[in-house]
């Protein structure tokens, strides 16, 4: 009895110690990282162009789940919006590309530990974002929507009823944005897309908020459903992103998005991959061409 | 370490925390139930009850809860079945802790030799006599290494819950490493939360295993 | 019958990708048995050593990794690791790491286990017959040892294997991410699709693991 008890106290004090240890690991660490993106290279987790080059394969975080943007068809291929732009950016640059499928919550993380080199997953520019990766100049405009079904179409987030939930995908602009300006409204969080579509089409809560194109694509698809706040937040962009201070391969993207604009490149992916979706009537107002941002 | 971010998340974790043992210690109650009425029905023999809870343990124990959970949270539906995340988690947990529990019962009843219970009625015990005074007993402690080991073992699986949008510990840290990138810390707070709930249990657990450990019969 | 939305696994290669998601799940899962069994028997011996410092070591280890749900583990190496040691680790190599970690000391604790379950006089009667300290682990612990851990191992085997369903948690493309790009590739043709792809998977699984479950079985009514 008396010895069992002195083990497990040991063992209590030792776990503490571990866990304080780790603390401790992680601290250092964090000042490490602080230097290190103020001082591109000096602790640097991404490849340069030419190591890219070199290598000769780019990784590419895209998602799997988001039909029309990024998905896996049943022959098991990456398609959609953002893996067209992929596959050409992985011609241009020579390089084979590796499709690494991502969650709207990992995307950051994937970036700053250099488990890919650049995000194409849909990745709505913010300013908080920003200060943790670089993005490139935007290939396409985006906002905030709200889709319901057509027996209860939601209008407005004011006054709500505090019974009803909205599902979001953990890591997206839309969670940032509800939590931010609507913290009374209660949040059913998923970790990806198929999971919160999947419990949307079940009944979880009355309303889904993500990317308007998002939305207004699943109501385009599935029958019953109706997008009643096509418009939410701010307008903002969408845009590649790649670890902080990776100069070389950002500097290389922003010529590459450039000259892609004098082809009318991304109305070409617009019309391979989202057309059967939103027929032509949104090519203007998505499409960014070029890098550049046409006041609408 | 972000000390500030610490101590404005730490009550979405107590939250989170009380959720995870919520669900969890409704879920076990649930195993512990239903384990019990399989380790009677396999241990009284009684027919055709019996080979269903034989389906019923090996599909449990050789599938995973994360599987399970998401057949019943999102395929279930399909077919006009419906619950809320929560239930859906005790659901899931006790569908799997079940087996486990009754495993646990059942080899503690068969530990217990035929002749203690032929002893007992020729003493002129009355069979529930039998099973209170002499077989529950030996049963339970022969058993109990095996119960506690299952309590932690359905408390750590409650992590999985994240993936049915429970918001629990391993989802509230996904979700502020998502939210604002503050990695080390997040999972720091999960490390802790998680040592808080299971270290306790693991240690009045094995607590609890040395004092029933009497009836060691001529060991 | 009302439609259960099976249909979709015999589009295009569907039915080959989810059996191709179950072996990324086995593959991660027979690597690491491969590398906690002998580090398994390896720490399990050193337990039994009656060095206080070395128990407590080992002691610690075992009840870190054992009270912290795999899932967490896996969160912090996979994404505490590169943070804190600067390693950029992919999913699986996480994966791996992880299971070894949790699969070692499992394994250890079963053959200390066995190990300490061995009667003294065993030891004494060898010691008495001249065996030397290697002698007699040779010939007399370990043989009787290895009959009680063989069905335990094989037990674990079957925990690993459930186990890996977490890794689509850390970004890893195994069964139920395909089993979920699936879905979401033919929501509009089969709507129901969610319960007969998961229903598939469950028992895909149930077939990964029950093999392992009866054998272990088997083995131990035949050396009790």
């Amino acid at each position: 009895m008396k010895k069992f008890e002195w083990k497990s106290v040991l063992a209590l004090a030792l776990t503490g110690a571990l866990a304080l240890g780790l603390t401790a690991c992680g601290s250092s660490d964090n000042g490490a990282a602080a230097t290190g993106s103020n001082d591109a290279g000096s602790k640097a987790v991404y490849r340069t162009l030419d190591e890219i080059k070199e290598s000769g394969t780019i990784n590419i975080g895209v998602f799997s789940d988001k039909n029309p943007f990024g998905y896996v068809d049943e022959n098991g291929e990456y398609q959609g919006y953002d893996v067209y732009y992929a596959r050409r950016l992985g011609e241009d640059l020579g390089v084979d590309v590796n499709f690494v499928s991502t969650e709207a919550a990992n995307r950051i993380e994937y970036l700053q530990t250099g488990k890919v080199d650049v995000i194409l997953a849909n990745f709505t520019v913010t300013p908080e974002r920003a200060e943790e990766v670089d993005f490139a100049v935007p290939y396409m405009n985006v906002a905030l929507g709200v889709v319901s079904k057509d027996d209860n179409v939601i209008t407005t987030l004011d006054n709500w009823n505090a019974d009803d939930s909205i599902i979001v995908i953990s890591g997206t602009t839309a969670e940032t944005y509800l939590i931010a300006n609507y913290p009374d409204i209660p949040l059913q969080k998923f970790d990806s897309y198929a999971t919160a579509k999947e419990a949307f089409e079940n009944g979880t809560s009355v309303a889904w908020a993500n990317d308007n194109t998002e939305v207004i694509a699943f109501a385009l698809q599935n029958e019953g459903y109706t997008v009643g706040i096509p418009s939410l937040g701010s307008a903002d962009t969408i845009a590649p992103a790649v670890s902080k201070g990776n100069t070389t391969l950002l500097d290389w993207i922003n010529d590459e998005i450039a000259s892609l604009g004098e082809e009318n490149f991304f109305h070409a992916d617009y019309e391979a991959t989202l057309a059967d979706t939103y027929g032509l009537d949104y090519e203007d107002s998505l499409v960014v061409e070029g890098g550049k941002v046409t006041a609408q | 370490m972000n000390w500030e971010f610490i101590g404005k998340y730490l009550p979405m974790y107590e939250k989170a925390a009380l959720l995870t043992v919520k669900i969890g210690v409704i879920g076990i109650l649930f195993a512990i139930l239903l384990g019990l009425v399989c380790a009677a029905i396999q241990y009284y023999k009684v027919p055709v009850l019996r080979w269903i809870v034989a389906v019923y343990v090996e599909l449990s124990r050789n599938t995973p809860l994360l599987v399970q959970l998401f057949f019943i949270y999102y395929g279930f539906p399909k077919i006009g079945i419906r619950m809320s995340a929560e239930v859906c988690g005790v659901v899931g947990l006790a569908f799997l802790g079940g087996s486990y529990m009754a495993e646990a019962f059942r080899s503690g009843l068969e530990a217990v030799e035929p002749i203690q219970n032929e002893s007992a009625i020729s003493l002129g015990m009355n069979s529930g006599q039998v099973l209170r005074y002499v077989i529950l007993p030996q049963a339970m402690s022969t058993s109990i290494p095996a119960f506690v080991a299952n309590i932690i073992f359905l408390l750590k699986e409650t992590s999985v819950f994240s993936a049915i949008s429970l918001m629990d510990l391993m989802f509230t840290a996904k979700d502020l490493i998502g939210l604002y990138y503050k990695t080390t810390e997040s999972l720091f707070l999960l490390v802790v939360f998680y040592l808080l709930i299971l270290l306790p249990v693991s240690i009045v657990g094995s607590l609890v295993e040395r004092r029933m450990r009497y009836a060691g019969f001529g060991d | 019958m009302p439609d259960l939305g099976i249909d979709v696994l015999f589009k295009g290669t569907n039915m080959l990708r989810l059996l191709q998601g179950l072996w990324v799940a086995m593959k991660i899962s027979i690597v690491s048995i491969l590398i906690s069994m002998p580090l398994g028997i390896l720490v399990g011996v050193l337990m039994t050593v009656k060095n206080r410092f070395v128990k407590a070591i080992f002691r610690v280890y075992l009840e870190f990794i054992r009270i912290m749900p795999q899932l967490v583990l896996l969160f912090i190496v996979y994404f505490g690791s590169t943070r804190a040691l600067g390693w950029n680790l992919s999913g699986e190599v996480a994966s791996v790491i992880v299971f070894v970690l949790w699969g070692t000391a499992e394994m250890g604790d079963l053959v200390r286990g066995a190990l300490i379950s061995i009667p003294k006089h065993q030891y004494e009667s060898s010691e008495a017959l001249g065996f030397s300290k290697i002698q007699t682990y040779l010939y007399i612990i370990i043989p009787q040892t290895v009959r009680r851990l063989i069905p335990l191992s094989i037990n674990l085997i079957t925990r690993m294997i459930k186990t890996t369903s977490l890794v689509l948690m850390i970004g890893v493309v195994e069964m139920l991410k395909v089993a979920q790009q699936i879905i979401e590739a033919n929501r509009m043709s089969s709507p129901n699709a969610a319960f007969g792809v998961f229903l598939v998977v469950f028992v895909l699984y149930f077939f990964a693991c029950w093999p392992f479950s009866v054998l272990a079985r088997v083995l131990e009514k035949k050396w009790n």
